[in-house]
């Protein structure tokens, strides 16, 4: 390998290959390299297995951190030049070499740049994926630390600001909720993810620390208990210390190093004391293994279980160690210097202990947390799953396509967008545009007289079918060269089989050391010609090389180029009134390059920075103006009470109605006001106004309702006060004074009789054909006005209003007719006609619906078809929700919740959930399954819920025997 | 990062006769749309001594230039003969390409030239003034030199600045038709002109 250093190594999540980052010959460099080789003799000798995968040289400054994404698709690397790159394998395939590269080594694998991230000021010393990819973090030599939203780059979430030294490390508590740094100004600070802001602040295991290590790089346990800082001393000698994360107390550390420790890596796995075979299973607490590098050369392997550390390797290397990567599988290890070497270190289980399994190991997450860390972190235990159904190949590809096309950095396109490279040719081979290219270009001149080329678009950016090998091809002779006749031969004998073979293995046609062999059809005297140019330039090649006087020309920046304008003129043939312009803005070049590079850097910084807030400013502007959005939706009153029916109406009677005068009257009663209106449906437009009192006629009074529906008006005259209305787009109904209840259709016609109310109305509802009603003495009625029936008849909510100061907060009436009860005490209740009983549908005291996971399980792109009334009561069950008939809404619920048991993996509820929508398969009288369920076909609904079952590799096989059993059913 | 990566040069019509054109095919690529066009240059290195005999040939403005991968040939005349030291036409020099972004140069390209007299006579009996016809440039396609440079690709901010912070009175501000007298008289400008600085 090479002898610069070498800053950082990192072992893809799959175990096959692993990247460095660090010094190139005059910038940053990124290698990828197959770990094969590494792990075995056979394949290190074998000249068919190639060692490196794919160098990258983007990085203009030294690399200090490569990372790979824990699901294994992105890399990222941060380095001096102040940027984090992120890189993704390209999909084309063959090898090419970086133009320019010293090395002549072809890439195997093709990985591209596919987002930058700028916004440090300062080199970007380490970064780190969060637990399932969520975030980027970035910390720099700036002292600040930035997360970047890594479903969305460029975004950024955040900058956490605190920290008043070098931040040298960084990393992510395994559970996600905190992720700590240590700088060199004496601290290490752990960050709530939550809110971002700091947690704690450790300072005391540091303030004997000089800052002189170039990379601090700590990490955390994966039980997530103990989090351990590289650099700290105690009592004047150098040390890892430990912090555990219940109170982040400081008692323990590694002490041993002689030097500074640079780096210290958790293995990420948690094991178990072997069980020897024979000896009787012993009860044993699982531990974590830990590696600690140090500047003194020397790298310990410690066992959270044992006082001292399992293994000890001085003189590993010939200077500090930068970096340590462990294999997925916890028993091997990579480790990095910087001499420029990396080590291969190989553990057995004997030595380090039994490894728990995914599933074990989430359980003791479990126990700690209360929640497993469940899919995302099984599914690079899974990749090595073997899938045995070509249909959940075709579920897990679609789904890594979607989610590289939607949550792939930058946005970027998907390959499958990008035109076919011959559609952007014409059908035209490259080979033939690049003969042509000079005639066919199009050039033209600019205003001030310049020549300006249209470069020819040959690929989209990415297409996957474009060959790089064309870059190392022979140049193509322009027909009309003088010097074409005489080298006809030589290309023609390039051509010739004898000659390809020979050079079938050089990277680029390389006309120096091109002897063109004695041509039999050539004339003689070019033969000579031929002849002795190849000697000629055989020596002059030798002669190039000591050729050091020039070297420098090649690496330094002109000074000024104001010659430019010389040359133009001269080709252009300016007037010299043109000229001194370009003069001057030459020598205004020439002035800003000859300043300090570190100036110039330093300005750019503040430009990033302007340039940030300068995007910045429009986002708060629309945040603004979303909230006065929001604000104007909450004011008209109308709107709300389309929305929300009659229910504005109950709400200010809680606070306005004195409490009941007779004891009977469980809830309150909406006083009455002189004159209102509501709008009662937006499509059509109904609106409904009431003026009560308007005329004495005999003594009694009037009170006219008015109804407007598509700008058509009737109204009413009533022989009592109005109390609540209410309607739909089909029926209004009023409630009065005198515990009459009036039921119109919408034209103005009554529809049922005046109906007698025991107690006066509480809150009135009306949804399509159905009137609910809620009576002051806690009786519930709703009647189907299409069917003149009673759905549910005076039904007491005094089973449901238990303890004396429960009230009704909230009701609402489906659109099936299902009534709704919110009450005081967070419980929402509906009444199941069919079961003729109140139903709980959810209970925001129940801790249980706090907790539940459901939530994220919540799919985004779902969430308007969660705006039905059971999101707003917060639906749990989906039991509860057949009783409320909401079909579309079941159909949503039941795939969160078919979502929800595949991502914590409880396979025997799965399977019942499908027993329950396949039914039997074969016909017999004696079932009693219902083949729908709300109107929907229940293996329609299996169908559906299928494929999510199937993003699970775990469940392949309940997903394979669903699948299979439908296909049957349709084929009968 | 660059948003322009140069893919490849390929070394057209190599090697040729002294005066023959430069021709170089690039091929580069673009991460996203650039708003301004690139500025290549070819610079001939007159001697390894001083770069006061460096020559630009020409310069090309290349745009618009999309997100992709593109290429073009940019052909620039042989240098100026008479530029040259005559010590210095003999030998191994360097060309140079270079590409400003913003008037920022991100990536600067050499290779070696070895001039040679195809005639064994001559060879062996250079002549004191160099015979230009019978020259030979062959540029040492194989081994490009390639360095890159950090600029900021996000807006000519910087300029503008600069100007802003420059002394009003200074040359660099006053309108072009101030100086005709500075340049150079047109009927003297050879085909090829010096980079003075």
């Amino acid at each position: 390998m090479l002898c610069k250093p070498i800053f950082s190594v990192d072992i893809h999540p799959d175990g096959t290959k692993f990247a460095t980052g660090g010094q190139g010959e005059d910038s940053g460099k990124v290698m990828i390299w197959n770990m094969a080789p590494v792990l075995r003799e056979e394949d290190e000798k074998n000249e068919n297995i190639p060692k490196m995968l794919c160098q990258m040289d983007n990085h203009l400054a030294c690399v200090n951190c490569v990372r790979w994404s824990n699901n294994g698709l992105y890399l990222a690397s941060g380095g001096d030049d102040k940027l984090v790159m992120v890189w993704r394998r390209a999909a084309f395939i063959g090898p090419s070499t970086v133009f320019g590269s010293s090395s002549k080594l072809a890439n195997v694998e093709q990985w591209r740049c596919v987002t930058i991230l700028r916004n440090h000021t300062g080199d970007v010393m380490d970064v780190a994926w969060s637990p399932h990819d969520v975030w980027l973090a970035s910390c720099s030599v700036d002292n600040t630390i930035v997360i970047w939203n890594a479903r969305k780059f460029p975004e950024m979430v955040t900058t956490l600001r605190g920290h008043t030294g070098l931040v040298k490390g960084l990393t992510w508590d395994p559970v996600g909720k905190y992720i700590a740094s240590q700088a060199d100004d004496h601290s290490l600070k752990v960050w709530r993810t939550v809110d971002w802001q700091m947690e704690a602040n450790i300072t005391k295991p540091f303030s004997e620390c000089g800052g002189t290590t170039h990379v601090l790089r700590l990490s955390w346990s994966p039980d997530g208990q103990y989090l351990v800082s590289a650099h700290a001393m105690n009592n004047s000698g150098p040390t890892a210390q430990i912090v555990e994360r219940d109170g982040w107390k400081t008692n323990m550390d590694f002490v041993g190093h002689r030097k500074a420790v640079t780096v210290v890596k958790f293995n990420p796995k948690i094991f178990k004391k072997k069980q020897k075979n024979g000896s009787s299973p012993k009860p044993s607490c699982p531990y974590c293994c830990c590696a600690v590098g140090s500047k003194d050369r020397s790298l310990s392997v410690w066992l959270t279980s044992l006082k001292r550390p399992l293994v000890v390797i001085h003189d590993l290397f010939d200077k500090s160690i930068m970096d340590i990567s462990w294999t997925l599988t916890g028993l091997g290890m990579l480790v990095c210097s910087m001499d420029g070497t990396v080590a291969y270190l190989d553990f057995s289980l004997d030595e380090l202990g039994d490894p728990l399994n995914e599933e074990e190991k989430n359980s003791i997450h479990q126990n700690i947390y209360g929640k497993s860390l469940a899919i995302t972190s099984t599914e690079a235990q899974l990749s090595t799953t073997i899938i045995e159904n070509p249909e959940v190949l075709k579920y897990q590809q679609e789904r890594q396509n979607s989610a590289q096309a939607n949550s792939g950095p930058g946005g970027a396109a998907p390959e499958s967008s990008a035109p076919k490279l011959n559609s952007v040719m014409n059908g035209e081979s490259l080979e033939d545009i690049r003969k042509n290219l000079l005639k066919k270009q199009v050039e033209t001149r600019t205003a001030d007289g310049r020549r300006r080329i249209t470069p020819l678009c040959i690929a989209q950016l990415d297409t996957g079918d474009f060959s790089p090998a064309l870059f190392n091809s022979v140049p193509i002779l322009p027909s009309g060269s003088s010097m074409s006749s005489q080298l006809t031969p030589q290309l023609s004998s390039d051509s010739s089989p004898g000659q390809a073979s020979s050079m079938g293995l050089k990277p680029t046609h390389d006309p120096m050391l091109t002897s063109p062999p004695p041509n039999n059809t050539a004339k003689p005297l070019e033969d000579n010609n031929d002849g002795v140019k190849s000697s000629l330039l055989l020596t002059s090649a030798s002669k190039i090389e000591p050729m050091k006087a020039l070297d420098s020309r090649f690496t330094e920046r002109s000074k000024a180029t104001p010659g430019v304008t010389a040359a133009i003129s001269s080709t252009a043939g300016l007037t010299p009134l043109d000229r001194p312009k370009d003069g001057v803005t030459a020598q205004k070049e020439a002035k800003t390059k000859e300043e300090t590079s570190s100036d110039s850097e330093d300005k750019m910084a503040a430009i990033n920075k302007n340039l940030t807030f300068g995007k910045r400013k429009p986002e708060l502007l629309l945040d603004g103006g979303e909230v006065v959005e929001k604000r104007k939706k909450g004011r008209p009153r109308k709107d709300k009470m389309a929305a929300s029916m009659a229910q504005p109406f109950t709400q200010p009677s809680k606070v306005v109605a004195p409490p009941a005068p007779v004891a009977v009257l469980k809830l309150p009663t909406p006083s009455t006001q002189k004159a209102f209106s509501l709008q009662v449906s937006m499509e059509p437009s109904v609106f409904l106004e009431v003026e009560n009192e308007v005329s004495m006629v005999a003594g009694s009074k009037l009170s006219q309702l008015r109804c407007s529906r598509d700008g058509r008006d009737w109204n009413t005259l009533l022989p009592s006060s109005v109390v609540v209305a209410a309607g739909s787009s089909d029926i209004l109904a009023v409630a009065c004074e005198d515990r009459m209840l009036s039921v119109f259709s919408s034209c103005g016609r009554r529809l049922l009789p005046a109906i007698q109310l025991g107690t006066p109305a509480s809150a009135l509802h009306c949804s399509a054909h159905y009137v609910m009603v809620l009576t002051a003495g806690a009786t519930l009625s709703v009647w189907d006005v299409q069917k003149q029936k009673a759905l549910v008849k005076n039904e007491s909510l005094l089973t449901i209003l238990s303890g004396a100061d429960t009230t009704v907060s909230q009701s609402l009436l489906t659109q099936q007719g299902v009534p709704v009860i919110g009450l005081s005490n967070g419980k929402s209740y509906c009444f199941s006609s069919s079961l003729e009983t109140w139903t709980l549908i959810a209970d925001k005291s129940d801790s249980l619906v706090q907790c539940a996971d459901f939530r994220s399980c919540l799919p985004s792109h779902d969430t308007p078809a969660s705006s039905g009334p059971l999101a707003v009561m917060q639906g749990r069950n989906l039991n509860n929700i057949k009783c409320n008939k909401e079909t579309q809404e079941y159909r949503y619920w039941l795939l969160i919740y078919a979502r929800f048991l595949v991502n914590e993996g409880s396979e025997y509820r799965l399977r019942e959930l499908c027993k329950e929508l396949l039914g039997p398969v074969h016909k017999s009288a004696a079932t009693s399954w219902e083949p729908t369920t709300l109107g929907l076909r229940k293996r329609e609904l299996l169908r559906e819920v299928l494929p999510v079952i199937g993003e699970n590799l775990r469940f392949q096989r309940l997903f394979t025997e669903y699948q299979d059993q439908l296909e049957l059913l349709r084929n009968k | 990062m660059a948003k322009v990566q140069v893919l490849n040069v390929a070394v057209l019509d190599n090697p040729s006769p002294f005066g023959n054109p430069f021709q170089f095919e690039i091929t580069f690529e673009c991460m996203e749309d650039l708003a301004e066009d690139l500025e290549w240059k070819i610079i001939y290195v007159g001697s390894a001594e001083s770069e006061e005999y460096d020559q630009i040939l020409d310069s090309v403005l290349v745009g618009p230039v999309p997100a992709g991968r593109h290429m073009f040939v940019f052909q620039a005349d042989a240098p100026n003969t008479g530029l040259i030291p005559e010590s210095d036409a003999v030998g191994v020099t360097v060309v140079l390409i270079t590409c400003t972004y913003r008037s920022q140069e991100f990536i600067r390209i050499g290779y070696y030239v070895n001039n040679e007299y195809t005639d064994p006579e001559l060879r062996e009996n250079p002549p004191i003034k160099p015979d230009y016809t019978q020259l030979q440039r062959n540029i040492l396609a194989s081994n490009p030199r390639v360095t890159r440079f950090h600029i900021n690709w996000e807006g000519c901010a910087e300029r503008m600045e600069d100007s802003e912070n420059v002394d009003p009175s200074s040359n660099s501000m006053l309108p072009p038709s101030c100086l005709p007298g500075k340049a150079p008289p047109l009927g003297v400008l050879p085909d090829n002109s010096m980079d003075c600085l």
